[in-house]
């Protein structure tokens, strides 16, 4: 049996629904419909990881975090149907790790909760600060030497091309490159219809890397300016 | 019934209070102005005294007589009497006519040492004064004569033979008038060769002196018995060792009262010592105590015969007997040959007729005094009434102009002063020795009492009531003064009635302007005539001048004060002009209310309320906005929650294997509805939050060619699955602007979404970046696969470019793009032509 997620939400077809979701990805999933049943849950059973519904019966899903931080450090991905980024914004600071919107992509779900389980049990107590070598942001982690793009811990198998496009991103967390800048340096020639060149290689990338390439966290177009790597504030 | 009830109790109160107060002043000043000097105001008996022989006047005037008698018995000097007591007094240097009496040579001589002797210094000087002036007379007369007579020879020397009758008529009149100056001049002479002789006769030597003295003091004392004689209201006998000298009666009261004639009922007897008086039969006390006293102004008889004042031993063997009338008549003597009647002395007959005038007055003002009281003590009664009364008068007078008021005391004041005047100059005179430290409080209120003299009681009245009606003016009407023509000429240039209209007020400042330089020019105009011409004296001139400079005065204050007016509605129209501009830019910021008093204040409060009531709307309109967002997430997070379970289920529908092929394809109708019904929901949050303004911005500084750049190559794989081809028109270099470029992407993705779902087959999407002065304007044109429905309204929200509503999209994208260019700050339009359909979003470059 895999490891024990708990599942929090006042729809039980929901909760049911992420329950098939989970265990034919091969966790445990345990059920919650409120905020107290999950935390009578989480102080008897040693639960993992916690997908949080936020606006629940009898406790809601941002008490219940309060209370769950102030006991434990597991991952806590909120699952809400408030979209706004105001919502995600109080979410995160309340010490969420995650924020998905209802309705979601059961596609992507799947990967959040397994990044994270990856991160919070082989990475994140191992592998605590940047070692030599390596770039590190978010899931992500670049290691200079070999070349390679590290995604929860697993090398992501990318092109000459794109590793070079990486390895610029990674160098530069947050700095924005115009697409122009982008070719010169990757291509090292003089940018000619460069846009759509970059922009394909992106998605390209975007795909391999991103949880929902449709949605990125990582790499972002800054709209009539250029391109960029997000610099994740989350993460180790 | 019942206020005119009230109000006419209010009025007959007031009236009460009037007529008593005006009755009670009226009386109080006629008795102190008629009432004798020496009766005090209380003394009610004394004032209505009807006997006027128990006047101090009367007194004074029988001892002042008695005196004159004395000395005419005794062979005194009459002259050096003076007979106030009876109101007259008589000088009787007099010689010819001649009378004076030359105080101012007594007192520079240091006077005489012997009465005698200035007695006969004074007859003496009488006498040639008397003969000078005869002789004066006379060569005026001589030289009248001279004139007439050279006048005379003249005409006859001229006329000769063939004067005319005209000329010979002059000259018998001229003839004529010689001959009575003529008989003139002989009289004259006559009568100064008489007074010649007299004074020549006159001896030198000591005797022959006092035998003169003797002789003019009896001269005199004949002349003065002569005098009084024919007033037989005063019957006297003046006898001396037995043998009456001086009598106009037979007249003997040895026997006390018996010889008193019928008529007569006032009895005096000087033995020689003493004075007795009877009245009405009984005999008086004359003497009192035996002390003459006068500060007591019981006014004692002032004869001899008190212990401190006795009589004469001259007088040892000298009897006065005089007897008074009990109704005196006025005696006249017909002197015709003297030129017509004179009166006699008659003092006792005015007297009487004085007394009983002035107690008739007295006792009116008495009943007026009186009647005053009362009608006081009634109105005292009903004070209430009259004080609401006055304060109606008040409200009357609240309405007269101050100047008015101001002007009307000036005359009451110059009225005073007049009257002062009339009645005495030296009233007058005093007015300036009013205050001087020598001038007691006693003399103070004899001055105050003949002011009060001088007054009518009408003017006194009047002054009474002037002053009372000023106290209530000012007692019920604060501020007076607010009422008058300078104050409303005040008004019309600060703040004025602001319930007039504007053209009005302005109207009357410029009216006072004009009215004043009018004034100014018309003074000038006359200045110059006046100055011009030459003719009128220099008051004229200077008068003119002085209102010409007031005129200048009054027309530079009018100018500054409604230049000043202007000035500050001119500013206030500034301030109003700002503030529709402000309006009409959306910003309903309160721009304060430094307004009042001015000329545009109730515009300007006008103004604030339509602010207000703006600012109200748009909050209004901004609440009901917010709710409808709120609302709409609300729904659609009440849809999304049963959306996620679709969602999951048919996931895991697709997932199972082994289905009918028929499901499958149900399953994937289920799924790409779920997904849209996703993407309804979301846009139509988006859109509610973008039309309310909720959405929130970051602006930043972007290229709108790279956007546009990017959007296509992100959309790359979408346009090259469609139907399509895209033609782009973007100049290389940067094109700057200002807005959110999340949010312009999902505008321009939406707009490529459309293009791509509703042109025509096989047709071209043109998209276009220009600059276009400031702006950038970029364009998104397609040829529509359906015909485009004239003047529909595209970017409504839910409006689509069919209506059957089964393609993919929610009907919100063209309202989505609109929405958010304008939350932008861009511009957004769309135009169609025949099947062309254009979209044009234009920025301001930066």
């Amino acid at each position: 049996m895999g490891e024990c997620v708990l599942v929090v939400d006042d729809d039980r077809e929901i909760v049911r629904a992420i329950g098939i979701l989970l265990e034919g990805e091969g966790y445990r999933v345990l059920k919650a419909y409120d905020g107290k049943q999950a935390l009578e849950i989480l102080a008897t059973q040693p639960v993992r990881l916690v997908l949080i519904d936020v606006m629940m019966p009898k406790l809601d899903g941002l008490s219940a975090l309060m209370r769950i931080r102030e006991k434990q450090n597991i991952p806590v991905i909120i699952l809400s149907a408030k979209s706004e980024d105001s919502d995600k914004v109080l979410g995160l600071s309340m010490g969420a790790d995650d924020y998905v919107a209802k309705p979601y992509n059961p596609q992507e779900l799947a990967a959040r909760v397994k990044s994270h389980l990856r991160r919070y049990t082989s990475l994140g107590d191992i592998h605590t600060g940047s070692r030599g070598g390596e770039i590190r942001n978010g899931r992500l982690a670049y290691r200079t030497d070999e070349k390679i793009l590290y995604a929860d811990g697993e090398p992501v198998k990318l092109t000459a091309t794109e590793t070079k496009i990486v390895e610029l991103f990674m160098h530069n967390l947050g700095r924005v490159f115009p697409a122009e800048e982008i070719y010169r340096r990757v291509w090292e020639e003089e940018a000619f219809a460069s846009e759509s060149t970059v922009m394909v290689h992106i998605r390209r990338i975007r795909e391999k890397l991103e949880l929902n390439p449709k949605e990125p966290e990582y790499i972002k177009v800054v709209w009539g300016i250029g391109y960029k790597m997000e610099k994740q504030e989350k993460g180790n | 019934m019942d206020t005119k009830w009230k109000n006419r109790k209010k009025a007959i109160s007031f009236i009460i209070f009037f007529l008593g107060v005006s009755l009670a002043i009226g009386g109080f000043a006629g008795i102190l102005k008629n009432k004798p000097g020496s009766v005090r105001f209380w003394q009610v008996g004394k004032l209505l005294e009807d006997d006027y022989q128990r006047s101090g006047r009367f007194r004074s005037y029988i001892a002042g007589r008695l005196e004159n008698l004395l000395i005419m018995a005794s062979g005194g000097a009459l002259g050096s009497v003076s007979t106030y007591g009876d109101g007259t007094s008589y000088t009787f240097y007099n010689y010819g006519g001649y009378e004076w009496y030359d105080g101012f040579r007594y007192y520079e001589d240091g006077g005489y040492d012997d009465d005698a002797q200035w007695e006969w210094e004074n007859y003496r000087y009488a006498q040639e004064q008397y003969i000078d002036s005869l002789s004066e007379t006379l060569d005026g007369i001589g030289e009248m004569w001279d004139v007439y007579s050279n006048i005379l020879a003249g005409l006859t020397a001229e006329s000769g033979e063939n004067a005319g009758k005209e000329l010979e008529s002059l000259r018998e009149e001229i003839g004529a008038f010689r001959e009575e100056l003529e008989s003139y001049r002989m009289g004259l002479r006559a009568d100064r060769a008489e007074a010649e002789a007299e004074a020549s006769t006159l001896p030198e030597t000591e005797a022959g002196k006092q035998e003169g003295i003797e002789k003019a003091n009896e001269k005199i004392a004949r002349k003065y018995h002569d005098l009084i004689k024919g007033d037989q209201n005063l019957l006297y006998s003046v006898s001396r060792d037995g043998k009456v000298l001086y009598a106009n009666a037979e007249l003997s009261a040895e026997n006390g009262m018996a010889a008193a004639p019928e008529g007569y009922n006032f009895l005096l007897y000087f033995d020689g010592e003493k004075v007795r008086i009877w009245k009405d039969g009984k005999e008086e006390d004359v003497y009192g105590d035996g002390y003459y006293r006068e500060e007591d102004g019981t006014g004692a008889w002032y004869v001899p015969g008190y212990r401190n004042f006795p009589a004469d031993e001259n007088l040892k063997n000298v009897t006065v007997c005089m007897a008074v009338a009990k109704d005196p008549f006025l005696y006249v003597k017909g002197a015709y040959e003297n030129g017509g009647s004179r009166q006699y002395d008659n003092t006792l007959y005015w007297m009487n007729y004085n007394t009983a005038s002035s107690r008739k007055v007295l006792l009116m003002d008495m009943v007026c005094l009186t009647l005053g009281l009362i009608l006081l003590l009634l109105s005292a009664i009903c004070r209430k009434n009259r004080r609401e009364a006055e304060a109606g008068i008040a409200r009357f007078l609240g309405k007269i102009w101050v100047e008015c008021k101001a002007l009307y005391f000036c005359g009451l004041f110059f009225g005073i002063l007049y009257y002062i005047r009339r009645a005495s100059y030296y009233l007058w005179g005093e007015w300036e020795y009013a205050f001087p430290e020598y001038y007691t409080m006693e003399g103070l209120s004899v001055w105050g009492r003949e002011i009060l003299e001088a007054l009518p009681t009408l003017l006194i009245l009047l002054c009474f009531w002037s002053l009372f009606f000023l106290w209530k003016d000012l007692k019920y009407n604060k501020r007076i003064w607010k009422n008058g023509l300078i104050a409303r000429l005040y008004r019309t240039f600060s703040s004025g009635n602001l319930n007039r209209p504007l053209s009005k007020r302005m109207a009357a400042r410029n009216l006072a302007v004009f009215l004043c330089a009018a004034v100014f020019g018309i003074m000038m105009f006359a200045l110059a005539v006046y100055g011009r011409r030459g003719y009128g004296n220099a008051r004229g001139i200077w008068g003119i001048g002085a209102a010409a400079v007031l005129g200048v005065f009054l027309f530079i204050l009018a100018a500054y004060l409604a230049g000043k007016k202007n000035m500050e509605t001119a500013r206030d129209l500034e301030e109003l002009a700002k503030c529709v501009g402000e309006i009409r830019d959306g910003n309903y910021k309160d721009f304060g209310g430094q307004f009042a008093g001015h000329d545009l204040e109730s515009i300007m409060e006008q103004m604030e309320d339509i602010r207000c009531g703006m600012e109200k709307a748009v909050d209004e309109q901004m609440k009901s906005e917010r709710m409808k967002v709120e609302l709409i997430a609300n729904v659609s997070h009440d849809i999304k929650t049963p959306l996620t379970s679709i969602i999951s289920y048919v996931q895991f529908l697709k997932q199972e294997e082994g289905l009918p092929e028929h499901v499958k394809e149900y399953v994937a109708i289920l799924d790409e509805k779920s997904q849209r019904l996703k993407n309804m929901v979301q846009d139509v949050f988006a859109v509610s939050k973008a039309a309310s303004g909720e959405l929130p911005m970051q602006m930043e500084e972007l290229d709108f060619g790279k956007l546009l750049r990017q959007t296509l190559a992100d959309m790359e794989e979408e346009i090259g699955r469609s139907p399509v081809v895209f033609r782009t028109e973007i100049p290389e270099e940067a094109v700057m602007i200002r807005a959110d470029g999340q949010r312009m992407y999902r505008v321009f993705q939406n707009l490529f979404q459309n293009a791509i779902q509703y042109s025509l087959e096989g047709s071209r999407v043109y998209v276009s970046l220009r600059r276009d002065g400031r702006m950038a304007v970029a364009s998104v044109k397609n040829t529509s696969s359906q015909e485009l429905e004239k003047g529909k309204d595209f970017a409504e929200r839910f409006a689509r470019g069919d209506r059957s509503r089964t393609d993919g999209g929610s009907g919100l994208g063209l309202s989505i793009a609109q929405s958010f260019t304008e939350a932008c700050g861009g511009e957004f339009g769309w135009e169609t032509d025949a099947d062309l359909f254009v979209v044009r979003i234009g920025f301001q470059t930066i």
